[in-house]
């Protein structure tokens, strides 16, 4: 026997037909009620075939259950692990029904309780709040309740009109005419000062090592920054230095780990004085120059 | 404004504050149907019997049986009486929710059906905790249980004496007003197996901690929701 879908009109238990070729508990395709959590839906498996929760072998709705889990929406999947958890529940029954059993021992080992028994009553359970939760409703929405006197009923019921009404609205014109008044008397709004960024090149800094260099050699780098606060001109400077190591126009020296760097010019036989000659990264052109 | 201003400004007004009755002014165990319809007119929140005794003078016993008199006599009427566990109020009748929630501005009461399963489940069970919920529903009730809480359908009642000391939940007196019902033994009736299943408590739920003498959670519970679970 099989079981296909009927459409029938809203509101009404979901169509189900019936053939002869597969039992109603193996159909995996039936219309689904509004179910909520992992036992509603079960539930609702069971009752859209029209089945007794009560008798229904319910290792036979694995299946559809699998089915009806693999469709679900992705923001319907919050719990996940409970579902899976009653999914396996029915797959164990089911594989219980299809495999053979030793029999039944004439006294039982132990007093466990059967695991689809449990499942059934938590079922029923689950079938009797749910029902009585639509019975609450059902008064409810259509406007049956008890009001008692409180302040915010109170307020409730001057908002509904048991207050006098309102003086009538004032004109906007006026509003208009209060924000120009007071545009007219405000201070003039300072705008905030402006942010100019300051640029540091790599020649302005090649400049000021030589131009400490001319007056005394050696110097200490650390001695030429010790008013220096700003990183980046930190930076630059000693890449300037390094840049200026590389073209041998000067010489470092540090004999210990964090200890002074001594900068020394490096004289050069013809060259004019370092401070007359011209400046190397000053030209703009060359392909280590940067601005920081 | 100082307490001297206040009072200053009170007795101005002409409204001074009611000088505390004598025990020879109340009426006691002479504590008529109507007195007590009249106190019961004018409070803001549901009194407690104990309340009730306390303001009155009457014995609980006299309050109890005026009580009853007083629903008997309401029954029918536009107004009735409210019975939330051990507090009691006056309220509208339910017949007249619509109109007075029309005028009043009330939209009928719309949950999801989770969020209904849920209080149901609280509604029956209470006191119950959150795995108790969650025992019956098969999923997670924090989100359904947060709700009811900022609608103010379901109140903590205390905690169970369990590992861990969870929470207590049970419905509030919003509860039976927004839903109609003048008590929770108006709550529609279980499938009869459930009910019966409900009468023992579940072993796994354990009950509140150390409920006292009267086996109340004043002001929050009450002893009248022992014999819903």
């Amino acid at each position: 026997m099989t079981l296909d879908p009927v459409s029938r009109p809203a509101g009404e238990t979901p169509g189900i037909a019936f053939t002869d070729r597969r039992r109603p508990e193996d159909a995996t395709r039936v219309r689904l009620p509004e179910w909520e959590g992992p036992l509603g839906l079960l539930l609702a498996l069971v009752e859209a075939r029209r089945l007794d929760v009560m008798t229904v072998p319910l290792g036979a709705l694995a299946e559809a259950y699998l089915d009806a889990i693999a469709g679900i929406e992705d923001d319907r999947l919050g719990n996940l692990s409970a579902f899976v958890a009653v999914a396996s529940q029915l797959i164990l029954f089911k594989s219980r029904g299809l495999l053979p059993r030793p029999p039944a021992p004439a006294i039982p080992l132990d007093d466990e309780p059967d695991p689809e028994a449990a499942l059934r009553a938590r079922l029923v359970t689950y079938r009797a709040f749910r029902d009585a939760a639509d019975r609450l409703a059902g008064p409810a929405a259509a406007g049956r309740q008890a009001v008692r006197r409180e302040p915010s009923i109170a307020g409730a019921a001057a908002r509904a009109g048991a207050v006098e009404p309102l003086p009538p609205r004032l004109d906007p014109a006026l509003l208009v005419g209060a924000l120009d008044r007071l545009a007219a008397v405000a201070p003039a709004v300072v705008p905030p000062p402006e942010t100019i960024p300051r640029t540091v090149s790599m020649a302005e800094r090649a400049a000021f090592i030589r131009a400490a260099l001319v007056d005394a050699s050696p110097v200490v780098l650390q001695d030429l920054l010790s008013g220096v606060r700003d990183r980046v001109v930190v930076a630059v400077t000693f890449l300037a230095m390094l840049e200026l190591v590389k073209r041998r126009e000067i010489s470092i020296e540090q004999n210990a780990p964090w200890g002074p760097i001594i900068v020394r010019s490096v004289p050069r036989a013809g060259a004019p004085d370092p401070a007359g000659a011209p400046d190397p990264a000053g030209g703009g052109d060359h392909p280590d120059e940067e601005d920081a | 404004m100082t307490d001297v201003e206040r009072s200053a400004a009170t007795a101005a007004d002409g409204d001074e504050a009611p000088a505390e009755p004598a025990a020879a002014d109340l009426p006691g165990d002479t504590l008529t149907e109507s007195l007590l319809e009249a106190l019961l007119f004018v409070a803001e929140r549901p009194l407690g019997r104990r309340e009730l005794a306390t303001l009155t003078g009457a014995s609980p016993e006299t309050i109890d049986a005026r009580l009853g008199d007083l629903e008997v006599t309401l029954a029918g009427r536009g107004i009735r009486l409210l019975v939330d566990g051990d507090r009691v109020a006056l309220a509208t009748a339910p017949e007249a929710g619509l109109l007075i929630g029309r005028y009043v501005g009330r939209e009928p009461t719309r949950l999801s059906a989770a969020t209904l399963e849920t209080l149901a489940i609280v509604a029956y069970r209470q006191p119950v905790t959150k795995a108790g919920v969650e025992r019956v529903r098969g999923v997670d009730a924090e989100y359904a249980l947060r709700s009811l809480l900022h609608r103010r359908l379901v109140v903590e009642l205390g905690r169970a004496d369990a590992p861990g000391r969870p929470i207590l939940y049970g419905t509030s007196v919003d509860f039976l007003e927004r839903f109609g019902l003048l008590s929770l033994g108006d709550l529609p009736l279980l499938d009869a197996a459930v009910a019966e299943r409900l009468v023992t408590p579940d072993p796994a739920d354990p009950g509140p901690a150390d409920p006292g003498p009267a086996g109340d959670l004043d002001p929050a519970g009450d002893p009248g929701r022992a014999g819903i679970r």
